[in-house]
């Protein structure tokens, strides 16, 4: 991963999902210079956060395909050209300047491009948080909704909420390195591959069911208990000493602050001419964010669109370059 | 308490995952948006008790909210 956020990139593309990863790869063909900007700290969009396990039958080529091992090739392809890769930032401004080179701030910081593909889908990705008075607070602290260093918990007392293939894998991982695991889980039943939920049922992880959060404890420093509640039971309390807490209740996705860029916005989709320019020059859209008469929502056309967002978007960069490219079996012959 | 459940189409996302994970209670439209299979999406006949798990993992992997769950059933939109 490079770090170069002042440099300025030929394209940005805002959303690491299956189209942004081929728009990554296709500019990258073109010889432009590409940063891959996604919210979640891992690429691959819904397929990698809400069906990885699930066959997709609808890709050119293949007769079936599992959504993480598409988001694998794609990666593999993208990786042709090594793009710059910001991941956990999400765009909240972005203004064209007056050398029309445009500015981006993220969470992070400042980013600098000449065009932008917006290949968002359903917009930004956040975890689904914790409702409970006061658990913000703890963000800064003790109360984690990813697991991104496992070494941060090591001998710690670790309770983790959820029940999915995520909190399951976790709740796995983190059993050799913490000094105790605890899973609690609203219902008895996990939803998770079979293979890990025997997994943890034969570990020694401390399981808790029917139970869910019901309060937390704790000072500035961060969150010292948590009391859980049964799910059927409301009386029926038990309050868990803890280092941190792990929150893996899935994910929310939404426009959010794309919505004040100036774009064109009909039904949360992003309208696009047959360039997939949007009606801010320099700006483009390709994928399940943008529309226009006869859009159909699919990967399969998302790629077909990627293609044309990157050569027109190439000829706005450099208005002598040709909008219809080379053929690949030339281009890498 | 019995559970009744539709889906909101105007924030549904069709990503699919509400029907991955409670196939029987949900389906897809023509347009490949989620319904509740029960009762043509009217939220209007209680979930079977034995699904009633099945709705609440749903409800909580909806990546938009789109799956409203209510103890009460839905006001009706279709004229008797």
């Amino acid at each position: 991963m490079e770090d170069a956020q002042s440099q300025t990139y030929d394209i940005t593309i805002i959303g690491g999902g299956p189209v942004g990863l081929f728009t990554a790869f296709y500019a990258g063909m073109r010889q432009l210079s590409v940063k891959i900007i996604e919210s979640l700290p891992h690429l691959g969009g819904q397929l990698s956060a809400l069906y990885p396990e699930k066959y997709i039958y609808d890709i050119a080529g293949f007769p079936k395909v599992k959504a993480q091992d598409l988001v694998d090739q794609l990666l593999e392809q993208a990786n042709y050209f090594n793009p710059a890769v910001s991941l956990g930032e999400q765009v909240e401004t972005l203004v064209k300047q007056e050398d029309d080179i445009i500015k981006m701030t993220t969470n992070e910081g400042a980013h600098y491009t000449r065009t932008v593909i917006l290949t968002a889908g359903n917009g930004a990705f956040s975890p689904r948080k914790l409702k409970l008075d006061d658990a913000e607070k703890y963000e800064g602290t003790n109360l984690h909704y990813f697991v991104d260093d496992l070494s941060k918990f090591k001998d710690k007392n670790v309770l983790l909420f959820g029940g999915g293939d995520s909190a399951v894998d976790w709740a796995l991982m983190l059993e050799p390195i913490a000094d105790k695991v605890t899973i609690a889980h609203r219902r008895d039943k996990f939803r998770a591959h079979e293979h890990s939920v025997e997994q943890l049922f034969n570990s020694s992880i401390n399981i808790k069911t029917p139970y869910t959060p019901e309060r937390l404890i704790g000072d500035e420093d961060g969150i010292q208990q948590a009391v859980i509640q049964h799910s059927k039971n409301e009386s029926e309390k038990l309050t868990l000493d803890v280092d941190d807490v792990i929150v893996n209740f899935g994910f929310l996705s939404s426009l959010g602050p794309m919505k004040e860029w100036g774009l064109d916005i009909r039904k949360n989709s992003i309208v696009v001419n047959s360039k997939m320019e949007t009606n801010i020059p320099g700006v483009y859209a390709a994928g399940d964010i943008c529309t226009y008469d006869g859009k159909v929502k699919l990967i399969a056309t998302g790629f077909g669109e990627a293609p044309t967002a990157v050569n027109n978007a190439k000829s706005y960069i450099d208005p002598k370059a040709k909008v219809q490219p080379l053929h690949s079996t030339s281009i890498f012959a | 308490m019995a559970k009744y459940t539709m889906v909101d189409k105007d924030t549904c996302i069709a990503c699919g995952a509400c029907g991955a994970t409670a196939p029987e209670l949900f389906g897809y439209d023509d347009e490949g948006l989620a319904e509740a299979l029960l009762d043509n999406n009217q939220g209007t006949e209680a979930v079977e008790e034995d699904l009633e798990e099945d709705l609440l993992d749903a409800e909580e992997g909806c990546p938009t909210e789109s799956i409203k769950v209510s103890d009460e059933p839905f006001p009706s939109t279709v004229e008797a």
